[in-house]
């Protein structure tokens, strides 16, 4: 691939928050790692390798404040926010917050969820909500869903983790729960 | 005056509508018939007019996706000039607004129609008076199939999470973007490095269309420009199917993040279909699992898949 742009290693943009660069290097694992699917018959062996090495070096410099400043003052690129620096805290998503629509529905949640590479499982796991629930928000199968009061608390856990604004999400299913059903 | 203003109006927004969707992959058995069939009829259950025309001339069988007998009049018939218009070639489903446009299986030379031949029915083909016209390619990369890819509005690429598909993929790819390349090349200097870049072993050391698109520039970067607006406008549409699990459904993400990085082409990640008992079932039973199944798992994820290409939408970059 071209250049040595470290952001382009790591498919990102300058100016990608600390979460992003998290992000990205995780994937970029995956996309490079020991027989992964996507790389076959596209890279030899031994590029997949290089490649490797390539992400794990733009990620040691961009995770890195210090590092990465230097390297975007190298560059010319115009400095990240401050506080997108800082590892991802309990208000990460907010930021997210004018791309949710007004009214959402289940498969539109599990785009913005896939989107973001997190499974089910995941979310089940952290939030100790069964996955079938989570399956049923997601395929607004209306019927299987409990309370609205228990409802809004599963949307918040789950737009939460996913890294979406919970408020947001959870009213804007709700709105679109009486349209259905 | 012919056309009255509202006349004039409505067939003009009936050919603005019209869309060309072809859904390849280069691999046999991945289930792109499947997955043409099962579009095609939701978006006729959208209320859309559509075609499906069954291309895989070599080995037509959309029809029994659509659990359909063979069809008595196919593309063959049209063809060889045995009727005149393509209009008397379709077949009706019983689905409304879906008609079949059936491959030519009873004849084996179809599948090496000459030039001539295929620019005719891609003419008719383009002039239908439908809505969305769906097409699904044969497997392999010969010309008549990449053209079929390449004259799209929506251009589906379906593969599977197996090494053989994704390698056949990638081939597809590569196969098409060059073809298209070559097309647009603006001189014979600039056509010979496309054909050089086509082997991969060629001596240039061009490995990737963004090799050769950089060994152009350096001769005539007007050129350059014209490739590089080509590869942009080259937007193939991943849709994996038969996942089992979160990493299956996470390889459409890394092959447009490969494509992006390696290859240069911006494709996207249009959706997924699980593997599901329920296809299959259907498929024995010789019915499509959209109606026979409409409460399984991959009839939701075509309703979704359906519903995200006709807005342009995809699952975003993953990460």
């Amino acid at each position: 691939m071209a250049g040595g742009d470290l952001y382009d290693v790591l498919g990102l943009e300058p100016g990608a928050s600390r979460e992003q660069v998290e992000r990205a290097y995780r994937f970029s694992l995956e996309l490079y790692g020991e027989g992964s699917l996507a790389t076959y018959s596209l890279l030899e062996p031994a590029e997949v390798e290089a490649q490797r090495a390539r992400v794990r070096e733009a990620y040691e410099v961009l995770v890195d404040a210090e590092r990465r400043r230097a390297y975007d003052e190298g560059r010319g690129y115009a400095p990240p926010e401050a506080a997108s620096l800082a590892p991802a805290g309990p208000d990460a998503g907010e930021g997210a917050a004018a791309r949710i629509p007004r009214v959402l529905s289940g498969a539109e949640l599990r785009r913005m969820r896939e989107a973001r590479g997190v499974s089910l499982r995941h979310i089940a796991n952290a939030s100790k909500i069964g996955v079938r629930f989570l399956e049923y928000i997601e395929e607004d199968r209306f019927a299987f869903l409990p309370a609205s009061v228990y409802l809004r608390g599963f949307l918040q856990e789950y737009a939460r983790i996913v890294g979406l604004p919970p408020a947001r999400v959870a009213e804007a299913y709700m709105r679109h729960l009486p349209s259905r059903s | 005056m012919a056309l009255t203003v509202s006349e004039a109006l409505s067939r003009e927004r009936a050919v603005n509508r019209r869309q060309i969707w072809s859904v390849g992959g280069g691999k046999g058995g991945i289930g792109k018939s499947l997955i043409a069939a099962s579009l095609g009829w939701q978006l006729a259950r959208m209320g859309r007019r559509v075609v499906l025309v069954d291309a895989d001339l070599g080995g037509a069988n959309l029809h029994t996706c659509l659990g359909l007998p063979a069809p008595e009049r196919t593309l063959a018939d049209f063809i060889q000039r045995r009727v005149e218009t393509i209009e008397e070639a379709l077949a009706e489903t019983g689905a409304p607004g879906l008609r079949l446009l059936s491959g030519a299986a009873d004849l084996l030379s179809a599948a090496n129609i000459k030039h001539v031949q295929k620019v005719r029915v891609l003419n008719r083909v383009r002039a239908l008076d439908v809505d969305v016209v769906l097409i699904d390619i044969g497997a392999g990369t010969s010309y008549n199939i990449l053209d079929f890819f390449l004259v799209s509005d929506v251009s589906i690429l379906a593969v599977v999470p197996e090494p053989t598909s994704i390698e056949n993929g990638y081939r597809f790819i590569k196969s098409a973007l060059y073809r298209r390349l070559r097309a647009a090349a603006p001189h014979g200097g600039i056509r010979r490095y496309v054909e050089s870049a086509l082997d991969p072993k060629n001596d240039l050391g061009l490995r990737t269309p963004v090799d050769l698109v950089r060994r152009v520039e350096q001769e005539d970067p007007a050129a350059a420009a014209v490739l590089r607006r080509e590869m942009s406008s080259f937007r193939p549409r991943f849709v994996v199917n038969e996942v089992r699990d979160e990493r299956d459904v996470a390889i459409g993400h890394q092959l447009v993040a490969a494509c992006s990085r390696h290859l240069g082409i911006e494709a996207s990640y249009a959706g997924f279909v699980h593997y599901d008992d329920a296809v299959w079932r259907s498929v024995r039973r010789r019915r499509l699992f959209m109606a026979d199944a409409p409460t399984s798992r991959a009839a939701e994820e075509i309703r979704q898949l359906t519903r995200g290409l006709m807005k342009g939408d995809s699952l975003g970059r993953g990460y």
